[in-house]
């Protein structure tokens, strides 16, 4: 039974972590329409410099917000490579998170004392007892850790900054450039037609897709208390997935925005993983769970739509 | 008002499909004209306007704007000045936003595209009754996604949207070609209400020889690149259609002699 309990702690957990990349997604991928590579690259840098600056004692609220701005930064290198040089966009996000390989593994080494030819010093972030983690620090630190087997500190904090992130990206949809960003993500022609270059709008909404999926790598750093080199890889799998099943499933629902059934998407699709693990699938398995769940969102997604269709 | 000088373009330079299309070419349109332009498939007519409008850049020549030189400005900014609305139905609007998100948007052209509120709630009487203009009740569907309106009324509402910013010159690129005969009757007379109204100059590429001939207040005929009939005024009031079909069989003619 406590067994149980835990896993649905973790799936919720996990559920809310990935929401965040998830709706990073939802800019990039629904949005605008580029299937973005970089996040393999862009959740690994999120939580390298969540970990390197918390495990140097700068407060983690902090922390999770320069992870953004360096998520930002790389989805705006990604755009900048998209529309100034014309590179296609599966190919730009190749590139820059295959770039992100060495430059992730070279901050890291340096960041834990070794010298900038990239040796000297373990290419892990651990963050042992002492360091001052979100849930060890104002407020997360006031709520319990234990309650009938689950661990609320860590289940409110995740689900309060996937809330937030959610809160956020409605307002800025919402705002002049917001809607300027759907516009260019829907008729590129009609923002030319605004006297506007479609081209900032792309580099923005990639920056920001880029910026969610480094929180949401600096949660997963939070979440398993190390920062792995291998940690981005199979992100767009899980991103794109949560994305499409929360969408499919939930989408055309009435009064409830799109991120809020990306985010529903998300803990669905960690619960199927996690039940997988309960009936006693070695982890081993777990990639090629990963992909036959994305398939069946991708046949049902498009399976739904068809319906729809009919019987419109 | 637009001064096309000298302009030369090639297509497929340096392949062996290279074909000249406008050597020389010269177009002056004064301000307040509305021009209608005809010609076949080919002559040249949608090229001008993508010159005009920035879209395709010339090998030689200058593109003047109000004695300003604009060949080199890209597309996006000589977009503050001319507004275009496209024979494709689907270019003219955004098909995932709805009419009120839309029609928010042009609103705010030419200026800070910034974090306040992208939809102003004051501003929905305004556009009610700009919609109110078209005559296909668009005012009582403001959260209707543009993507599931007609092509009549998508059309209609581009057209709305391109008159609500103050521009300096109207491309209508064959934005009735796409439409039914009762829609593109109804956008036609749509666009010669905007343009008497605001005074705009306005440059018209249509199939439509009526159009050509009951519009505008001159009109221009194009082929290979060349302007072979310009005329305006009492001689444009006095043309008919007959005319314009002679001419055409005669090119047709000639060009098939050629072939």
């Amino acid at each position: 039974m406590s067994s149980i309990l835990s896993s649905i702690d973790v799936m919720l957990q996990d559920g809310f972590m990935y929401a965040i990349l998830a709706m990073g997604y939802y800019v990039s991928y629904t949005i605008l329409d580029f299937p973005d590579l970089t996040v393999e690259g862009t959740v690994l840098s999120g939580g390298v410099a969540f970990g390197l600056l918390v495990r140097a004692g700068v407060n983690p609220w902090l922390a999770l917000v320069v992870s953004f701005l360096v998520g930002f930064a790389f989805g705006a290198l990604t755009g900048f490579l998209h529309v100034k040089l014309g590179i296609r966009p599966l190919l730009c996000g190749i590139l820059v998170s295959t770039a992100l390989i060495s430059i992730n593994l070279v901050i890291t080494v340096v960041g834990m004392g070794g010298t900038w030819a990239g040796d000297g010093a373990l290419s892990t972030i651990e963050l042992g007892r002492s360091v001052p983690t979100l849930l060890r620090t104002f407020p997360a630190n006031l709520l319990p850790t234990d309650f009938y087997g689950f661990n609320v500190q860590r289940l409110v904090t995740f689900f309060f900054i996937a809330l937030v992130c959610k809160f956020l990206l409605d307002a800025y949809l919402k705002t002049k450039n917001g809607l300027l960003l759907r516009a260019a993500g829907s008729n590129s022609q009609y923002v030319t037609m605004l006297a506007k270059d479609q081209r900032v709008c792309k580099v923005l909404g990639l920056a920001i897709g880029n910026g969610y999926a480094a929180v949401s790598g600096a949660l997963i750093v939070q979440s398993r208390g190390n920062v792995n080199q291998g940690m981005g890889i199979g992100m767009v799998v899980i991103g794109l997935a949560s994305l499409i099943i929360g969408l499919s499933l939930f989408g055309k629902v009435r009064f409830m925005k799109s991120t809020t059934a990306v985010i529903l998407g998300s803990v669905i699709y960690q619960a199927c993983l996690g039940l997988a693990t309960l009936l006693g699938v070695p982890s081993a398995y777990n990639k090629i769970i990963m992909a036959v769940l994305f398939t069946l969102a991708l046949v049902g997604s498009s399976a739904l739509k068809k319906g729809a269709e009919k019987n419109a | 008002m637009l001064e096309l000088e000298n302009i030369s373009v090639t297509f497929n330079k340096g392949t062996p499909d290279e074909s000249l299309l406008f050597d020389n070419f010269n177009l002056k349109v004064d301000e307040g004209e509305f021009v209608s332009v005809i010609g076949s498939n080919g002559s040249g007519k949608t090229t001008m306007l993508n010159l005009i409008c920035g879209s395709l850049a010339p090998d030689s020549g200058r593109i003047l704007f109000d004695g300003k030189d604009i060949t080199k400005m890209s597309e996006f900014r000589r977009a503050k000045r001319i507004g275009r609305v496209f024979q494709d139905t689907k270019v003219g609007t955004c098909a995932d936003l709805t009419i009120l998100e839309n029609m928010a948007l042009a609103d705010n052209k030419n200026k800070i595209f910034g974090l306040s509120r992208g939809v102003n709630p004051k501003r929905v009487d305004y556009y009610r009754t700009l919609l109110e203009e078209c005559e296909m009740g668009l005012e009582n569907r403001l959260h209707t996604h543009v993507g599931s309106l007609s092509g009549g009324q998508r059309q209609a509402l581009a057209l709305v949207i391109a008159n609500m910013t103050d521009l300096d010159m109207l491309i209508l690129d064959e934005h009735t070609a796409a439409l039914d005969p009762k829609s593109s009757e109804t956008v036609m007379h749509l666009t010669d209400k905007f343009v008497h109204k605001s005074k705009i100059t306005s440059l018209m590429v249509t199939h439509n020889l009526r159009f050509a001939i009951e519009y505008g207040t001159r009109l221009i005929m194009m082929h290979e690149g060349k302007c072979i009939v310009d005329i305006r005024g009492e001689e444009k009031k006095n043309a008919c259609v007959d005319d314009l079909l002679n001419i055409f069989n005669k090119i047709s003619i000639e060009v098939g002699n050629n072939v």
